[in-house]
C-alpha cells in the first residue's frame, strides 16, 4: 500500500524492540560502576565476569543460529558435560597408559571437540532424516546425553592426570603486560586497577575464543550464503525449499555446528575446573543460553537473529549475577531477578518480527 | 440521465451500514480522503480499486480493525466507534478473510459454530445434537453439502472457504465483507460463490464485495464503489439489468477499469508472437505427480506460451511441482532433447527449468525478508565468494536494482521486508528471481493472482516478450480470459489427466471459453470426447 516508501517517524516501541538489548547493556554497565565503583571496574572483576561466562556465551552463540533456522537444543548442557567426560577420561587413560603429557592433552580436546560434534550431528539427522521436532529431538539428548556422561563416571567426578597443561585453557591467557606500566606516572587510582591485585594482568583464552566464535558467528549470519539459507529456512521452509534450499543440509549443519560448540565450552569448563562433575556441569545451560539468545532480540519464530545481541545478552546476565552477588543477595534470589529480566527482555520487544 | 440512477431501490433500501468523510493517515500516506459510501441490506456493493486504492483500509475500518483519522462511521443510523474487531463483530459485521482462519484440527461443526458453542444439560459442555444441527442448517443455506465430522484441515480451499462463511452466519452477521473470496477459486467454485451471494443478498443481507476479477463484479453487483489513490472517483447503479454510472450509460469491465486507473486501458494482452519451430525445450512423456497425476503427455518449444487450464484439483500445480522436483515424479521427462529428472528445486534450476508458485506469500517468496534477500536467494551462489563464506552484498544491491529498474517495480526501499509491497510488486520480484537464474524453460503459476489491472498488463507483457526472446513457458491460471489471451495453445487437465487441447486458431474462435469449461468439468462436447 506504501510501497514501503512512507517517511519513518520516530517511536519509542520501535526503538527499543531494536536497540532496547544496548540501553539494558549500557543501563547495567552504568549501574554496577554506580553500585560498586572501582571494585566493578576491576579489571581482575572484569575478567572474571568475562572468563566465567565464556562457555555459556558460547554455548549462546551457537544457540542463536539454531534459533534463526527456527529450531532449539535443549541438550547442550547435556553435550557440555557428555563431550568433557569423554574427553578427560581419554587424557587420564592416556596418561596412565605412559603417553606424554602433551600428547595425551592434545587427543583429549580432539576427541572433547569431535563428541560433541558427533552428539550435535546425531541431534541433527533427528530432526532431519527422522522428522522429529526440534523440541523432542534435543529433549532426548538432554536426558540421553547426561545420562551417558553419569554412567561414564558412576555420577561422581572426573579428576584431571594433567596437572599442568589441561588446566590452561580455561585458567590462563593472554598477558596484557600492563601492569608494570602503570607504575609510572599514572594516578594511585589507576594503579590500583590496572594492577590486578597484583598479578599480571591477562586475557583468559576462553574469553578470546568466546569473542572469536561470535565474531565468525555473526560474520556468518550475516554475510554468507549459509547465514542467508539460515535465514531463509527460519522464516519459511516452504518457501525455502521452493527456492532450491536444501532445507535438510542447512539444518543438519546448524545443529551439528551446535554440537562442536558445546565441545567447545565443555573444554573450557573442564579445564577451568580442570575436573568434570557429571552431575553438575552444564545443568541448565540450555536455559542460560536460550534465555540470552531472547534478551539479544532473536525472534524465537526463527528468521532473524543477532549473534551481537546475544553476546550482550549473555554479559547482561553475568552482570546481574555479579552485582548480586557483589551486594550480597542470596544466590536463592538471583534466579529470580533473572527470570524477571527475561520476561521484560521479551515485552520490550515484542511484536517487532510478528 | 441523473433520472435513471436516482430511479433505483436507494429509496427503499435505507443505509445499514455507512461512512462519512472517512479519512484514515498511516505515517506518511493518507490511505483513505473523506470518503462517503452507504452500503444497504439486500445489495451487493463492490468496492473496487487498484492494489493501493484503500480497500484494504476501509474494509478494516469497517471490521473494526483500524480506527478512522477522522469522519464517522454509522450502523443503522446511529454513530459506532469499532475500538477492536470483535465489536465489529458484536455488531453484526463479519469479514470473510482472504487467509482462512479456520482451526484445522476441529471439525466442521465446531469450527462453523466456534465462539457460539450451544451449551449442553451440564452447562459446561458443549450441545453437540445442536452444534451439528446449526451448522448443517447454515450449510444448507450456502448450498454446501459437507460431511460435519471431517477436520477442517481437510478440506479443499473451496470448501473451507464455505465453512468460513457459514461461521460469519453463525454470528447473526446482517453485514458480510468478502475480501477477494475468488482469487483462490476456479470458475465453477467462483461460480457456485457468487450463486450464494445473491441468495444471502435476497434474504436481506448487506454484502460488501471485494475483487479484482470485473467481469465478476459486473455479473453480480448492484452498487460498484470506485476508489482510487484514497478517494472515491466513482460509483454505478444497476438499473435495468446494467450497472450504470451518473452519465446513465451501461458500464463494462472496461469502464470499471478506466475509472479505477483513471485513463483508458487498451488491450491488457499483448500481441502473441509467431511460435517457433524449433524443438522442444521441454517434453512430457507419461509424466506425472505420484498420486496425484498421471499420464501427461505436453510439449513447450522455445519462444511458445503453453496455457494449463482446468479446475481446482485438476493437478496442475502438482504436476509443475513434479517436474522441478518438489515431489515425485512417475513417466519420462525430456529437458532440450535429454532425459531429465530433479531430486530438487535446485538441480532443475541448474538443467534450466524454473518454477513461480502460485502461493506468493506462502511458498513463492519470503516476504519477512528484503527485496534483495529474496531476489538472490535462488542464485545466492553467483554472489557468493571464498566457498559461501562471503555474500558480495554490493553486486546483490545491482542486481536488484537492475531488475526494479527494467520490471519497473515500486519498492523504495530493497532492504526492507518485502510484506510494504503491493501483490503486482511482489509478483514482479517472484518472477525476476526465477529470471535472473537464465531460465530456459519457466513455468508460472497464476501469476496474476491477486494482481490489479494495471500490474497484470505489465505482468501479460513481461511474459510475452520473454517468450519472444525464446523462453518456453507455461502459464497455469484459472482465469480463463487471461490463458486464452496470452497463450498459443491451451492445455486442459481434468483429475489428474490431460482432458483436450485447444491451439491456436481455436483459440481465437468464439465459444472457445465454454469449450475450455467443459473439457475442464467433464462434459461431452459435440463430436470430441472428453477424457
Amino acid at each position: 500500500m506504501t510501497d514501503g516508501s512512507a517517511p519513518r517517524t520516530f517511536s519509542l516501541q520501535r526503538f527499543l524492540e531494536r536497540w532496547g538489548v544496548v540501553v539494558a547493556f549500557v543501563l547495567l554497565f552504568t549501574a554496577s560502576c554506580w553500585n560498586q565503583g572501582f571494585d566493578f571496574l576491576n579489571p581482575e572483576n572484569i575478567r572474571a565476569l568475562l572468563n566465567s561466562n565464556a562457555p555459556v556465551g558460547i554455548l549462546a552463540v551457537g544457540m542463536t543460529l539454531v534459533i534463526v533456522s527456527a529450531g532449539i537444543d535443549l541438550s547442550v548442557g547435556s553435550m557440555v558435560v557428555l563431550s568433557a567426560a569423554v574427553g578427560l577420561t581419554v587424557v587420564n587413560k592416556l596418561i596412565g597408559s605412559e603417553w606424554s603429557e602433551a600428547s595425551a592433552v592434545w587427543m583429549g580436546v580432539a576427541t572433547t571437540l569431535l563428541v560433541g560434534l558427533a552428539a550435535g550431528s546425531l541431534n541433527g539427522a533427528l530432526v532431519v532424516l527422522g522428522r522429529i521436532a526440534p523440541f523432542i529431538a534435543t529433549l532426548g539428548g538432554l536426558a540421553a546425553y547426561r545420562s551417558m556422561a553419569l554412567a561414564i563416571a558412576e555420577a561422581g567426578e572426573i579428576r584431571s592426570q594433567s596437572d599442568t597443561l589441561f588446566r590452561k585453557f580455561g585458567r590462563e591467557g593472554i598477558p596484557l603486560g600492563w601492569q608494570s606500566t602503570a607504575a609510572d606516572g599514572a594516578e594511585p587510582v589507576f594503579r590500583g586497577l590496572l594492577n590486578a591485585g597484583g598479578k599480571p594482568l591477562t586475557l583468559p583464552y576462553s574469553v578470546v575464543v568466546f569473542f572469536a566464535v561470535a565474531i565468525v558467528a555473526q560474520w556468518f549470519l550475516s554475510r554468507s550464503r549459509f547465514g542467508r539459507h539460515l535465514v531463509a529456512v527460519g522464516a519459511n521452509e516452504t518457501a525455502a525449499r521452493y527456492a532450491g534450499i536444501s532445507v535438510e543440509w542447512v539444518r543438519f549443519r546448524v545443529y551439528a555446528i551446535m554440537g562442536l560448540l558445546a565441545g567447545l565450552a565443555g573444554l573450557l569448563q573442564a579445564s577451568r575446573m580442570n575436573s568434570v562433575s557429571t552431575s553438575g556441569l552444564g545443568v541448565a545451560a540450555e536455559l542460560d543460553a536460550i534465555a540470552a539468545v531472547v534478551i539479544g532480540g532473536t525472534s524465537l519464530r526463527g528468521g532473524f537473529g543477532r549473534v551481537w545481541g546475544t553476546v550482550l545478552g549473555v554479559l547482561i546476565l553475568g552482570m546481574i549475577t555479579n552485582m548480586l552477588t557483589i551486594s550480597g543477595v542470596s544466590p536463592y534470589w538471583q534466579g529470580a531477578v533473572k527470570g524477571a529480566v527475561i520476561v521484560l527482555a521479551v515485552l520490550v520487544q515484542r511484536g517487532s518480527r510478528a | 440521465m441523473s433520472a435513471e440512477s436516482q430511479a433505483v431501490p436507494e429509496a427503499v433500501l435505507e443505509a445499514v451500514l455507512e461512512v462519512r468523510q472517512l479519512t484514515v493517515d498511516y505515517p506518511g500516506v493518507r490511505a483513505l480522503d473523506a470518503v462517503t459510501v452507504a452500503f444497504r441490506a439486500g445489495e451487493i456493493h463492490a468496492v473496487v480499486g487498484e492494489n493501493g486504492a484503500g480497500k484494504s483500509t476501509l474494509m478494516k475500518v469497517l471490521s473494526g480493525s483500524v480506527r478512522p483519522t477522522s469522519g464517522v462511521v454509522r450502523l443503522a443510523g446511529r454513530e459506532v466507534g469499532f475500538a477492536q474487531p470483535a465489536d465489529a463483530m458484536r455488531a453484526g459485521i463479519a469479514m470473510v478473510h482472504q487467509e482462512l482462519n479456520l482451526v484445522p484440527t476441529l471439525d466442521v461443526a465446531e469450527n462453523v459454530m466456534l465462539g457460539r458453542e450451544p451449551r449442553g444439560a451440564l452447562g459446561i459442555d458443549v450441545d453437540r445434537a445442536t452444534q451439528r444441527r446449526r451448522a448443517r442448517e447454515l450449510l444448507a443455506l450456502l448450498g454446501a453439502e459437507l460431511d460435519l465430522a471431517r477436520e477442517a484441515g481437510s478440506l479443499s480451499v473451496a470448501e473451507a472457504q464455505f465453512v468460513e462463511i457459514a461461521k460469519c452466519l453463525a454470528s447473526d452477521a446482517r453485514v458480510l465483507i468478502f475480501d477477494e473470496p475468488t482469487a483462490v477459486l476456479g470458475e465453477h467454485e467462483a461460480a457456485r460463490l457468487l450463486a450464494r451471494m445473491r441468495a444471502l443478498r435476497d434474504e436481506g443481507h448487506a454484502i460488501i464485495f471485494i475483487s479484482h476479477h470485473l467481469e465478476e463484479v459486473v455479473a453480480v453487483a448492484d452498487r460498484v464503489s470506485v476508489l482510487r489513490d484514497g478517494v472515491l472517483v466513482a460509483e454505478f447503479v444497476r438499473s435495468e439489468g446494467a450497472l450504470r454510472g451518473r452519465d446513465g450509460l451501461a458500464a463494462a469491465e472496461g469502464t470499471l477499469a478506466a475509472a479505477m486507473v483513471g485513463r483508458v486501458l487498451g488491450s491488457i494482452y499483448p500481441e502473441k508472437g509467431a511460435a517457433k519451430d524449433a524443438p522442444p525445450a521441454l517434453e512430457l512423456r507419461g509424466f506425472g505427480a505420484v498420486g496425484r497425476t498421471a499420464g501427461i503427455d505436453l510439449v513447450v518449444r522455445p519462444g511458445e506460451i503453453v496455457g494449463l487450464a482446468g479446475l481446482i484439483g485438476a493437478g496442475r500445480t502438482e504436476t509443475a511441482e513434479a517436474v522441478v522436483g518438489l515431489r515425485p515424479s512417475s513417466g519420462e521427462m525430456l529437458v532440450e532433447g535429454s532425459k531429465a529428472s530433479f531430486s530438487d528445486v535446485r538441480d532443475a534450476m541448474r538443467a534450466g527449468v524454473a518454477y513461480v508458485s502460485e502461493d506468493r506469500k506462502g511458498r513463492g517468496l519470503h516476504v519477512t525478508l528484503s527485496a534483495i534477500a529474496n531476489m538472490t536467494l535462488p542464485t545466492l551462489d553467483r554472489h557468493s565468494m571464498l566457498l559461501g563464506a562471503h555474500v558480495n552484498r554490493r553486486a546483490e544491491r545491482a542486481v536488484t536494482a537492475r531488475w526494479i529498474e527494467s520490471f519497473s517495480i515500486r519498492c523504495a526501499r530493497p532492504h526492507a521486508p518485502m510484506t510494504a509491497l503491493s501483490g503486482g510488486n511482489q509478483q514482479k520480484f517472484a518472477l525476476a528471481r526465477w529470471l535472473e537464474a537464465r531460465p530456459r524453460v519457466l513455468i508460472v503459476d497464476e501469476p496474476t493472482r491477486g494482481v490489479d489491472v494495471g500490474a497484470k498488463a505489465e505482468i501479460y507483457r513481461i511474459i510475452a516478450s520473454l517468450a519472444s526472446h525464446g523462453l518456453a513457458c507455461i502459464v497455469i491460471s484459472s482465469e480463463l480470459p487471461e490463458l486464452i489471451g496470452l497463450s498459443h495453445r491451451v492445455v486442459v487437465m481434468r483429475a489428474g489427466r490431460v482432458a483436450g487441447e485447444i491451439d491456436r486458431s481455436m483459440l481465437a474462435a468464439p465459444g472457445c471459453e465454454e469449450r475450455i469449461v467443459r473439457m475442464a468439468s467433464g462434459i461431452r462436447v459435440e463430436g470430441e470426447a472428453a477424457a
